[in-house]
């Protein structure tokens, strides 16, 4: 029998990015908050300190600041005509945990998504026409604009301290910035990465073909900063590992360095770590959540009756939360009625390695997570499809993150997949090679969506979410044109020998291609196609927000972090400066 | 199983390697042999005996008896001959073997992640497609005794694997690659991915996990290590970085520490 | 004692990357270290010579005025000497014989010095508890002062990591106490960001605390030839 607690005014499902955010400003309004977090609490000391954190195969290969699966996993198959199966290790996405969550172990690549992103569909059809997108592709606007984010994003950069350099400021081109990037109302909280061997490189070929490149925004930080909440984070090092990894210097931006330490000081707030939350429960009415449910580590299970629900569990666990708690309707692909699940999308990635000989050196292992060069003439529509029967596009740059040897040791073509000449290659080639990325869109589709899994369950005895995804066909297209064009800026970058892998269907879950799981419970004014309305509150259960990349209509070119900080702070502005006062339905249809 | 004799070479095996090649090591008595845990190693049949170079790991601290805790003595005989093909030594840098790898593998095997750490082992269980990954109900651990008992199995008839040419060794490595073998339950293909995932695992890994000796592997392409700082070279572009590499367990005497069968001890 | 075989190619392009040097082939310039030594002991027509403070092997003596020099990182030693000359790290006693010496003379006193051995002088030890707070501040950091732990830059227990990066193993506390107060009071400004940050959050006992456990930290006896 649960033991129910006294009531609290908010409660919030993990300690993550989102989660923190809204906490802190929540509990600085005055609101009792409890935040329940899944994992354990970290701290940067002694919890992230190097040289233990620099284990590549604890923490890379055996993932050990990951979700256990032992306890919980998702199910995977690539269409409905197949049984889904646990994914029974992580392998082609790395959910987090623990306090901080993703935000801990990501890269800190922070660009914001495009103006054109937000009414994505309204454009593609406005410029190619209605019938120029495939048809199995669900795009929609998002219901929010790029100007109406545009402070939250500057908002989150300046909590991150984020390093970059601003190519459109109010609408005027800065030189040395992206050209094609939405305005920005300033420049960076701080000034670019300093650029690395492989990143001049790329510069070098990029620039030859008329490409401008330049460097990748990172919060990974090139400089010490003191952000608005008065916590100081120190300068990246370029240490080499970064993703999946934890800072030990305090200079990649995560809830930890920018803004958990003041939540935590705050006493309207209290964080209870190994805590699962079960399910948000419901009145009779079955339109007001009462609080959430939950399983302390020592099994002891609780209710925790709060008046705001806050869903901020990372995008999957957000869909997974309203699907076992009956909020809002579950999508059907067969009759695409329902709404939670749909829009699933995932990033298009493929990468394009250019071999030196030995003069040049690369020293792949001195580099941050957000160290990269990179181009946006080949992102979202900033090019011209009508002739190319695609829509969307990539980033390309020279992003290496690391030389880790046991994920990073490349070969030519030809080269044995092992023994003694595979050992020379290995030997060769290891310091003399560049690997350049191409990160691209992924669009929602009819039949890619999340839902329950009819078999599986969790260590809690909770159905898993089932993931149901492969490429639409548009995106295989799209990749492999942005690819070629990579090899071309690959071969100009002078490499001996340049081989582009565009990305192949069936999306396999066995290789590793970012942990960026988006949409499933997706914004937007239309209550019939999204689950969340502009301000990230259900339509269903006007006391329940769902905060995350879970939001995404679809997923753009960038890297989401960003975009679901700048998300965060503009629900926090609706939550704190009109819900609180008035709460209910902040849209009415 | 009794420990002692055991725990005692583990000892024996501890950084002075001195001890061992003075002959201070405890020798081990016919009952013990029979233990299904110990393995005198001897190079592998098929390899020349690699000569010690600048290049190559001390390799006599531990060249008569390393500490098998998992493998039993068939298991070790073919992992040791199996990686040695995987990943050879050659005039200039040593290979798997030389690295240490196959004690890598034991140490993996008989610890948490062998047991199933971090794998979701509930049923049903059903093949599925590639894409959706490993669906066996084994842990690593039982993943590899199953295959390599099918093996060695299937061998025992005709020539155990440790004993074959070197060609003969490649081919059958091959065959596995390509599939078609079902070693009980397991299919071949699917073994022979997870045994060179292991060994490439065995041979970068930092050395306190037991492989990589001396860090053999990482000052072949020139990984410096765990301890890594770089802000004042990293716009050094293409700087010849020609330091030793840190490991994990690396002292302030730039001694590597890898029996991690030592407690660790808080300062005093 | 000179030990050649501590030189190699890759400390000499190391080292000339470090100075400066534009090209291959002035990196390619053969380090004198007997030269070096004659600099150490002797001086130039316009410098003292070195060992009068920091002893001819580089021990010095044990004090907070001069620091040790015996092997220590050679890169780390020309880009101090640098930092002296230009006044990047302003000294009263180093920044005119820095700005005496020339390129070359630097190189080989820097390289003499880092391929140099010596004893480490038996220096009285703090207590323990103070060491241990050393160790910790060494080792984990301190979370309530967003500090990272020193030897995450520093090396294995201050061993150090060259090129650039200076041994803190065996370097003497009183020495280590003042270079961080001179981080802290902002008189040394080379390494602002990632020096002037940490000793920002030091406090003297803290200060104390990490310049005794590092002075202690290697074995007393122990020498090149251990290693």
């Amino acid at each position: 029998m649960a033991e129910r607690l006294k009531p609290v005014d908010v409660v919030t499902i993990g300690v993550g990015l989102t989660g923190a955010i809204m906490a802190k400003e929540l509990a600085a309004a005055g609101l009792k908050v409890v935040g329940l977090e899944r994992g354990p609490r970290r701290d940067t000391s002694p919890d992230f300190q190097a040289p233990a954190i620099h284990d590549e195969l604890r923490f890379a290969v055996r993932k050990a600041l990951m979700q256990d699966n032992v306890k919980e996993t998702v199910t995977f198959r690539n269409t409905a005509d197949q049984t889904a199966l646990p994914l029974r290790r992580w392998q082609g996405f790395l959910p987090g945990t623990g306090t901080g969550g993703s935000a801990v172990h990501w890269n800190g690549q922070t660009y914001r998504f495009q103006p054109v992103d937000f009414v994505y569909k309204s454009h593609i059809e406005q410029r190619y026409g209605k019938n120029f997108a495939d048809p199995d592709l669900t795009i929609q606007d998002w219901g929010v604009t790029y100007d109406e984010l545009e402070p939250h994003y500057d908002r989150f950069e300046y909590l991150c301290g984020t390093s970059g350099k601003a190519g459109n400021i109010k609408g005027k081109i800065q030189p040395g910035g992206n050209p094609f990037e939405g305005w920005r109302s300033r420049d960076y909280p701080t000034p670019p990465m300093k650029e690395t061997q492989y990143g001049a490189l790329f510069r070098k070929g990029a620039e030859k073909l008329g490409y401008k490149a330049y460097p990748q925004p990172a919060s990974t930080l090139s400089q010490p900063y003191t952000n608005p909440e008065g916590l100081t984070l120190q300068q990246c090092v370029f240490c080499g590992f970064c993703e999946r990894f934890a800072c030990e210097h305090y200079a990649k931006a995560s809830p930890q360095t920018v803004i958990l330490p003041v939540v935590l000081k705050n006493p309207n707030y209290e964080m209870r770590s190994n805590c699962q939350v079960l399910r948000i429960n419901l009145d009779s009415t079955g339109k007001r959540a009462t609080g959430v449910t939950y399983v302390d580590g020592a099994g002891r299970e609780f209710e925790q009756p709060a008046d705001l629900v806050l869903v901020t569990a990372f995008a999957l666990n957000n869909v997974r939360l309203l699907l076992n708690s009956g909020i809002g309707k579950p999508y059907d692909p067969k009759t695409q009625t329902g709404t939670v699940g749909r829009n699933y999308a995932y990033q298009t990635v493929s990468s394009v390695t250019v071999f030196y000989d030995e003069d040049t050196r690369i020293n792949p292992f001195m580099a941050s997570g957000s160290s990269g060069t990179v181009m946006d003439e080949l992102s979202g529509d900033n090019f011209d499809h009508s002739k190319l029967g695609f829509i969307g596009g990539a980033y390309v740059g020279a992003i290496m993150t690391n030389g880790r040897p046991i994920e990073f040791h490349p070969t030519p073509p030809g080269t044995p997949t092992w023994g003694l000449e595979w050992k020379k290659a290995v030997a060769r080639h290891y310091n003399h090679t560049v690997v350049l990325t191409v990160h691209g869109m992924s669009h929602p589709s009819r039949a890619n969506y999340l839902d329950l899994d009819p078999t599986y369950k969790d260590a809690w005895g909770m159905p898993l979410l089932r993931l149901t995804f492969d490429f639409p066909d548009n995106d295989l297209r799209m990749s492999k044109y942005v690819t070629d064009k990579t090899v071309e800026i690959g071969r100009a970058m002078g490499g001996t020998t340049v081989v582009g892998a565009p990305r192949k269907g069936p999306y396999t879950s066995t290789i590793y291609q970012t942990t960026h799981n988006t949409g499933g419970a997706v914004m937007g004014n239309d209550p019939t196609t999204s689950a969340i309305n502009r301000y990230l509150q259900s339509w269903d259960v006007p006391n329940v927000f769902v905060i995350g990349a879970s939001a995404f209509q679809h997923n753009g070119t960038y890297n989401p972090t960003d975009t679901v900080g700048a998300l965060t702070y503009w629900a926090l502005d609706a939550i704190k400066n009109r819900y609180l006062k008035a709460p209910g339905a902040l849209v009415h249809t | 199983m009794p420990n002692l004799s055991r725990r005692s070479l583990i000892k024996a095996s501890a950084p002075v390697g001195a001890a061992l090649l003075s002959g201070a090591f405890p020798s081990t008595d016919a009952a013990q042999a029979e233990g299904a845990h110990m393995h005198t190693a001897e190079a592998p049949t098929t390899a020349a005996p690699v000569k010690a170079t600048p290049n190559m790991p001390n390799m006599a601290a531990n060249a008569s008896n390393p500490s098998y805790l998992f493998l039993n003595s068939e298991e070790a005989a073919f992992i040791e001959a199996s990686v040695a093909r995987l990943i050879p030594a050659d005039d200039r840098w040593g290979g798997a073997i030389e690295a240490g790898v196959p004690n890598f593998i034991d140490k993996q095997l008989g610890g948490a992640w062998g047991a199933g750490e971090r794998l979701y082992r509930s049923g049903p269980w059903q093949k599925g497609a590639p894409t959706q990954g490993y669906q066996l109900p084994f842990t690593p651990a039982e993943f590899f005794r199953t295959a390599i008992a099918a093996i060695n199995a299937e061998l025992k008839a005709a020539t155990p694997f440790a004993r074959m040419s070197v060609a003969g060794q490649e081919a059958y490595l091959k065959s596995l690659e390509a599939g078609g073998k079902d070693l009980g339950g397991i299919p071949s293909a699917e073994f022979f991915a997870a045994l060179w995932q292991i060994t490439v695992e065995g041979f970068f890994s930092d050395p306190v996990y037991g492989g990589n000796r001396d860090m053999m592997a990482w000052r072949m392409i020139g990984f410096p290590g765990a301890y890594a700082s770089y802000y004042d070279l990293v716009d050094q572009h293409g700087i010849d970085f020609q330091q030793k590499p840190t490991s994990l367990a690396s002292d302030v005497h730039m001694h590597v520490h890898v029996h991690t069968e030592i407690p660790a001890r808080l300062p005093e | 004692m000179i030990e050649m075989s501590k030189i190699t190619s890759g400390t000499l392009i190391s080292l000339a990357l470090a100075a400066g040097s534009a090209s291959a082939q002035e990196t390619a310039r053969q380090l004198d270290l007997k030269h070096g030594a004659m600099i150490a002991a002797q001086g130039t027509a316009n410098v003292p010579a070195c060992a009068q403070c920091h002893a001819f092997n580089g021990a010095s003596d044990g004090s907070g005025a001069f620091p040790r020099l015996t092997g220590q990182s050679p890169a780390y030693l020309v880009e101090q000497m640098r930092d002296f000359a230009s006044s990047r790290r302003d000294s009263a006693i180093m920044s005119p014989i820095a700005k005496q010496l020339s390129a070359s003379e630097l190189l080989d006193v820097s390289s003499y010095f880092a391929a140099s051995d010596g004893p480490f002088p038996p220096l009285a030890r703090a207590d323990a508890a103070t060491i241990k707070r050393g160790a910790q501040l060494a080792r984990e950091g301190d979370e309530a002062k967003g500090l990272q732990a020193c030897n995450s830059c520093h090396g294995p227990d201050g061993a150090g990591l060259p090129p650039r990066i200076p041994y803190l193993a065996g370097q003497y506390a009183d020495y280590i106490k003042l270079a961080l107060n001179m981080w802290k009071m902002g008189f040394r400004k080379n390494s602002p960001e990632a020096m002037k940050q940490v000793a920002s959050k030091l406090d003297d006992r803290d200060i104390a605390a990490v310049a005794a456990f590092y002075q202690q930290v290697r074995d007393a006896t122990d020498s090149a030839a251990a290693r």
